[in-house]
């Protein structure tokens, strides 16, 4: 509490003090340092500094012709959404307002705003310190100084240039879009082009968690949510400790053919997953290969149909899923296994240890310590593992007691898709986008605080 | 030091300008079209797409072709004809619509959907009434939203009827003998009930029915369902009965069935029947099934494949599109395609040719045909609750359940039913 209080003060007297700056700027600013308050890079041109004045003065007129030019008509309507309709006149169609692109352009002109205060403050700056060096007799930069700082002393910015823009394009617009999608009704009856969405503030959150919405849709979320959990934690240990299990037992002395086994293992990672996990989800089923098989060796006297009922779909999916997880961990633990000194264990006999202890003592520590980042990932990773549950099952089986498409493994992810590829229900999936972050980044910032190799980094050098 | 930002930023936004510059385009193009008034006449050009099935681009590229060749006043038209599974372009067009073809086929069970989206333009009354003369009523009525025509009716075969192996099974007219046959044989009989197509079988057979009504916008205004019955209750003591038989397999495609004696599937699988039967290759009507003590026919639901057209913003691309579209759908066109991929047509005259009438496939759905209902409209939450219901009868969640507690389960099926509309 107390440090929010700090922060929102020190946000208001750095913005305070920002103001003053500005202020002074001005006031003791020349002619040209004033004439660039309106027109961008002014001062800079006038000193000789050509590179950066020019760059600035495209950058305003650049900004200021996309704002104006191109994104007023959507940046004028961003607080509706849109207001005129699709309709016909005659059998002839015209065209109204497209929400979606209004939702959209709406954003990066507001960006476009951002970037263009951001510059302009910039600018002033410039010019400040520019008249500053020269009162004090010092000369300014030259251009060719400029430019070729960009290839020494500021070369990490031209190369993090390209990286940078392709992260704004293709993560952070797309992220800030999704989210404004889970304020707004944008959903199947309200599809552009032909028909407006408009915001509706927390409407769909409470829908998601049951307060006043339609059907079970409270009940269903917190269903996928739990065995979303659920199967994260088994997916991610389970497959970690006969992981490294079957990768000490490998290791032991006197196991003939290691070179065989691991390579009978590494098998299942040659083949591409989603092959073998289709191929696997079609062995169980009720006319598959295991049921044959189990028949004809008179185990069984009718098909087992696996899939169909929840629980066994759940432990089915966790089961298969350490197949194709094992020979991961083994691979890794096979590594930090021979890294290990001798020493340790050599030491831990002559004092008496059996191989449990030393287990429990040794091997085990220095797993959980050097694999502790990767085992946080593991679990992130299988929060949101689409593939396995996808291509087993399709999240199947449904029940009437689920709403929404959900079905008995789905996970948050796998009924997110289900949303917007089925049902067109793109604000309850934005909603869902939301909580699956919430979930992983709570999840991670615990976890990850209360590692060993985070809290001790020293633990084992 | 920032001035360096300050160039990275330049770089950012002239890419960004360069971005918008070219998506804004179209944006702005749409609204002066309001103005647009019909001035020139001489010789429109534009492309047109057309979205067909895999199995007929080619064919529909010839037939394209010749209507191209008998109608000089379109020639600066392009017409392009791409591969679109039917299911998948109705979700592309819902997708993007500007982006979408002008003429797409698709399964008559997503005209609700298109309709809602404002991704089908009706047709003209002209052509409302040459198809409704020229098909048979129940693709036309598959076609037709409260009472305004928007698509053009291609085939009358989306409906599914019994496969079986002569040799296994003596007599398909019962499902228990079916089942009898295929339990003494060691087979297995196939049907699809974790299905909102496959499962109505057995409780329209019933006497249930379950309709949606819908108004000229697409929406969903009325929900007509009496599965909370005696006779929905028969029919889900049928439906239970029937997934404890061990012969039962769950799926409705020949191609992923093993060791079947009978499938219940439609036209589209005839030749993967053929060859799974080989010489035992038979086809029949649905059988009837003992539902609360009566034999009593299976029904299920008649469908149909349409093509439609996009709206449009230009006049006389809208009048080829209605004319290519209409010629597409004509009898002598369904004709020729049934010849081609073998698709059933809804065209009377085509269906009265005799190379139709002798396909022992399109004879048996035939027969099922008189049995079944046309498919209306309905909304896409029902076919995933369907599948639930269909998943908790496999699952075995009713097999010990008493006549109440079924009861209580088709109530609840039917309120969420209704909870869809309106």
């Amino acid at each position: 509490m107390d440090e929010k209080k700090r922060g929102n003060f020190g946000f208001l007297k750095w913005l305070g003090n920002d103001l003053k700056d500005i202020g002074q700027t001005f006031a003791r600013g020349d002619w040209k340092t004033r004439l660039s308050f309106l027109i961008m890079g002014f001062g800079q041109l006038c000193r000789g500094q050509i590179v950066r004045g020019l760059s600035l003065l495209a950058l305003q007129g650049g900004l200021l012709y996309f704002i104006f030019g191109f994104g007023w008509q959507y940046l004028t309507k961003i607080l509706t959404l849109g207001t005129v309709e699709t309709h016909r006149e005659g059998r002839v169609t015209v065209y109204g307002h497209n929400s979606f692109f209004i939702l959209l352009y709406g954003i990066l002109v507001i960006v476009a705003v951002l970037a263009l205060i951001y510059l302009w403050r910039l600018n002033l700056r410039q010019n400040r310190d520019a008249e500053h060096l020269l009162s004090i007799g010092k000369r300014l930069p030259s251009n060719k100084e400029d430019l070729g700082s960009l290839l020494d002393k500021n070369f990490d910015k031209t190369l993090l240039a390209l990286p940078v823009l392709g992260i704004f394009i293709f993560t952070v617009l797309p992220i800030i879009f999704m989210i404004c999608i889970a304020f707004t009704n944008y959903d199947v009856t309200h599809q552009p082009p032909s028909k407006l969405f408009t915001w509706v503030g927390l409407q769909n959150f409470k829908e998601l968690f049951g307060i006043g919405g339609t059907g079970n849709f409270g009940g269903t979320f917190f269903y996928v949510l739990g065995w979303t959990l659920l199967w994260a934690f088994f997916a991610t240990f389970l497959t970690y400790f006969l992981g490294m299990a079957v990768a000490i037992l490998i290791n032991k002395k006197g196991i003939k053919l290691k070179k065989l086994w691991r390579t009978i293992l590494v098998l299942t990672i040659a083949v591409p997953q989603f092959v073998s996990l289709l191929y696997v989800g079609k062995m169980f089923a009720v006319d598959g290969l295991v049921n044959a098989f189990l028949m004809r060796w008179g185990w069984i006297s009718t098909p087992i149909n696996f899939w169909a009922n929840a629980t066994s779909a759940r432990v089915l999916i966790i089961l298969i899923n350490l197949w194709i997880g094992i020979p991961y961990t083994m691979l890794i633990v096979t590594g930090l296994l021979m890294n290990i000194p001798a020493e340790l264990y050599e030491s831990a006999r002559i004092d008496g240890a059996n191989a449990f202890q030393s287990f429990r003592k040794i091997t085990l520590p220095y797993m959980l310590f050097v694999t502790g980042p990767f085992l946080l990932t593991q679990f992130i990773g299988n929060l949101n593992n689409f593939n396995v549950i996808f291509l087993l099952n399709q999240g199947n089986p449904k029940s009437l007691e689920l709403t929404n498409n959900a079905g008995a493994t789905d996970l948050l992810v796998t009924w997110l898709y289900k949303m917007t590829i089925n049902d067109s229900n793109y604000k309850i999936a934005a909603v869902i986008g939301i909580m699956v972050f919430i979930v992983t980044a709570v999840i991670s910032l615990i976890v990850y605080n209360v590692l060993p190799s985070v809290k001790d980094e020293e633990g084992f050098q | 030091m920032k001035k360096y930002l300050a160039l990275l930023l330049a770089l950012c936004m002239v890419f960004a300008l360069a971005a918008c510059g070219q998506a804004a385009a179209p944006a702005q193009e749409a609204a002066p079209a309001q103005e647009a008034a019909p001035a020139e006449e001489p010789a429109a050009t534009g492309a047109l797409k057309i979205w067909v099935a895999e199995a007929v681009v080619d064919f529909t590229k010839e037939q394209v072709a010749s209507f191209m060749a008998d109608h000089p006043e379109y020639a600066g038209y392009t017409v392009s004809v791409e591969p679109v599974g039917e299911g998948d372009a109705a979700s592309n067009m819902l997708m993007d619509v500007e982006a979408g073809a002008d003429i797409f086929g698709f399964p008559q069970d997503q005209l609700a959907r298109l309709v809602a989206a404002d991704a089908l333009i009706p047709l003209s009354d002209e052509n409302a009434a040459i198809v409704a003369d020229e098909n048979d009523a129940g693709s036309v009525a598959a076609a037709t939203m409260a009472g305004t025509v928007y698509a053009y009716p291609l085939t009358s075969d989306n409906g599914y009827f019994l496969y079986y192996d002569k040799s296994v099974i003596s007599d398909p007219s019962t499902l228990e003998g079916i089942i009898a046959d295929c339990e003494a044989a060691g087979k297995s009989f196939y049907y699809d009930l974790r299905s909102g197509w496959y499962m109505p079988a057995f409780f329209f057979g019933a006497g249930c029915t379950l309709t949606y009504d819908t108004d000229d916008s697409g929406a969903f205004t009325k929900c007509n369902i009496d599965y909370a019955s005696d006779a929905g209750l028969g029919a889900l003591k049928a439906l239970i009965a029937l997934h404890k038989s061990p012969a039962f397999v769950n799926g409705s495609s020949v191609s992923n069935a093993t060791n079947a004696a009978a499938i219940i599937d439609g036209t589209w699988d005839a030749d993967a029947a053929k060859e799974l039967f080989g010489e035992n290759y038979a086809c029949a009507k649905l059988p009837t099934v003992e539902i609360n003590g009566t034999a009593t026919q299976l029904g299920g639901f008649g469908g149909f494949k349409l093509l439609g057209v996009k709206p449009q913003t230009d006049e006389t691309k809208l009048a080829l599109c209605d004319d290519l579209a209409l010629f597409l759908s004509s009898g002598d066109v369904q004709l020729a395609r049934y010849n081609v991929v073998f698709w059933g047509p809804s065209n009377i005259a085509a269906k009265a040719d005799p190379a139709v009438q002798a396909d022992e496939a399109l004879a048996a759905l035939g027969a099922q045909l008189a049995f079944t209902v046309p498919q209306g409209q309905y909304p896409g939450e029902y076919w995933s609750l369907s599948e639930a219901l269909g998943d908790d009868i496999i699952a075995g969640k009713y097999d010990t359940a008493d006549d109440a507690a079924l009861m209580e389960a088709l109530q609840n099926f039917q309120d969420t039913c209704i909870s869809y509309a309106g």
